[in-house]
């Protein structure tokens, strides 16, 4: 079952790359991009797991402030791996900051062209190119 | 229907493809996996490890420990794309940021306002809370920020934009209460090279290869709470440098039109 | 003992992929809409889904960062660029 959860993830990404390929309008290429991003953090997530054998695993946090030797070797035997968790805490905040930054030069193209889809942004920039150089 | 589309859904079936083959044949390795890499086991058995401390960081959440102590550059360069990011947002609106609305309004009903402001003092605690918290529970600067970020926007919505204008908190303080923040992330890893240590530094380390009088170290706990030495300090500077950036983005961008189209007025000859 | 561990383990792999199965049908549906306030509201509800399956998979951490990220902030800013710019596609 596990694997199933790992092919949807898969199908998931590649639905959302088409959306961001194939539709013309810009919001819904954005929409899809943030959809894309969130589907490849949770994939280096999922390669973090770990396969319970015989023990309750925990995530990777110490609970008991003064800690035995057994205690220790054992927090080590029963956590999560930590390390795909930091790695995807940077990847989120640099997206977030790539899509605002998106998001206000989307509103400077509606302002400037007064449409939003690409095919007529291309249609008004080859009639300006092709007037101004005749 | 055209032609480019088909195209684009067999290329989509040969990504799928391409992706999941090896993976059922084994390139990840079993799924899930059955051992943890030795790399995860070490960080583990370091982190907080009152036995062995030649190499400790004295904090029990390992994740917090591997942000912020082992892989400390990685996020510092990380806050500074944020930075960059929300200035690049700003510039494009330079000529109409500190001033007034044209459009007055109202806000919404009188039931909404109360309720709000009851509201947001609560999601201003638990952001408080998240942030202050985050080297002993999961928490820390970022996701406290981003909690606390929503209580400035919902009140630019419901009490409007004359109400904020009228009141004394312009964009410029918000701006340089996040620089001080920023200030302070890159300062306080820097103090502990006075002594025999390297940079992002959160307990000393005993290595014979540093030879200096001075000895200074971040302390390890606060009364009783182990508290990780740096830690604590940069996430209370990290949580109000993305509080603020938050408020400033969403004040461009809410805006009226009118107002807006005043940086575009003399473009319209070129493309 | 054991038998009881695995019979836990076997239920928390069955849900996490009836999860994984039922964001694809939000994600289709999203692709698809012509309306665009219908897409901005079925990638909310995907983002749910994937936060359930973060907090399955013990990391707290992130599920912190992505409630606040993916079902706090960006729809909040997708729905106040298609007031502003058009909610119709085509």
């Amino acid at each position: 079952m596990f694997l199933v959860a790992t092919i949807s993830l898969y199908i998931n990404i590649a639905v959302s790359m088409y959306g961001v390929i194939a539709k013309p309008n810009l919001v819904k290429k954005f929409i899809a991009l943030t959809i894309v991003q969130d589907s490849i953090n949770l994939m280096v997530i999922m390669m973090g797991y770990k396969l319970w054998r015989e023990v309750l695993i925990q995530p990777p946090i110490l609970l008991n402030w003064n800690p035995t030797p057994e205690a220790l070797r054992e927090f080590v035997n029963k956590a999560v791996d930590p390390l795909p968790q930091a790695l995807v805490l940077t990847a989120i905040v640099i997206g977030l900051a790539v899509n605002i930054f998106l998001v206000s030069a989307i509103l400077h193209l509606y302002r400037h062209f007064n449409t939003v889809n690409m095919d007529e942004i291309s249609k008004i920039k080859r009639e300006m190119i092709v007037g101004e150089t005749a | 229907m055209k032609v480019r589309n088909i195209f684009f859904v067999l290329l989509m079936i040969f990504v799928v493809l391409v992706i999941s083959i090896p993976t059922l044949l084994g390139a990840f390795g079993t799924i899930p996996p059955e051992h943890l890499r030795s790399i995860a086991k070490q960080y583990l058995f370091l982190s907080y490890n009152p036995y062995n401390k030649s190499l400790w960081s004295a904090s029990p959440e390992v994740v917090a420990a591997i942000v912020w102590d082992y892989r400390g550059l990685d996020t510092l360069y990380e806050t500074m794309v944020f930075y960059t990011a929300i200035i690049g947002a700003l510039m494009l609106y330079s000529e109409i940021l500190g001033s007034k609305d044209v459009i007055g309004g109202k806000g919404l009903s009188f039931i909404v306002k109360r309720g709000t402001a009851i509201v947001l003092l609560a999601i201003l605690a638990v952001g408080i809370s998240t942030v202050l918290h985050g080297m002993i529970t999961p928490g820390g600067g970022f996701q406290g920020g981003a909690i606390m970020a929503v209580a400035p926007i919902v009140a630019l919505i419901v009490f409007s934009r004359t109400f904020l204008d009228k009141s004394k908190l312009t964009y410029a303080h918000f701006i340089s209460i996040r620089s001080l923040a920023l200030l302070g992330v890159i300062l306080a890893p820097l103090i502990p090279l006075i002594s025999n240590a390297f940079i992002f530094q959160n307990q000393a380390k005993s290595l014979p290869i540093f030879q200096s009088p001075i000895f200074f170290t971040y302390p390890s706990t606060i009364i009783d709470v182990p508290m990780g030495g740096l830690i604590a300090i940069l996430n209370i500077f990290e949580g109000i440098a993305v509080f603020s950036a938050f408020a400033l983005a969403f004040m461009i961008l809410l805006y009226s039109e009118e107002l807006s189209r005043k940086p575009l007025e003399g473009e319209d000859i070129g493309y | 003992m054991s038998t009881v561990i695995s019979f836990i383990e076997n239920l928390v792999f069955i849900i996490m992929g009836i999860i994984a199965t039922t964001s694809i049908i939000f994600v289709v549906l999203a692709v698809q809409s012509k309306d665009l306030l219908k897409t901005i509201i079925f990638s909310a509800v995907q983002s749910t889904l994937y936060a359930l399956l973060l907090f399955l998979l013990f990391a707290p951490d992130i599920v912190l960062v992505y409630v606040a990220v993916s079902v706090g902030l960006l729809p909040l800013l997708s729905i106040l660029l298609v007031k502003k710019v058009g909610r119709y596609e085509g």
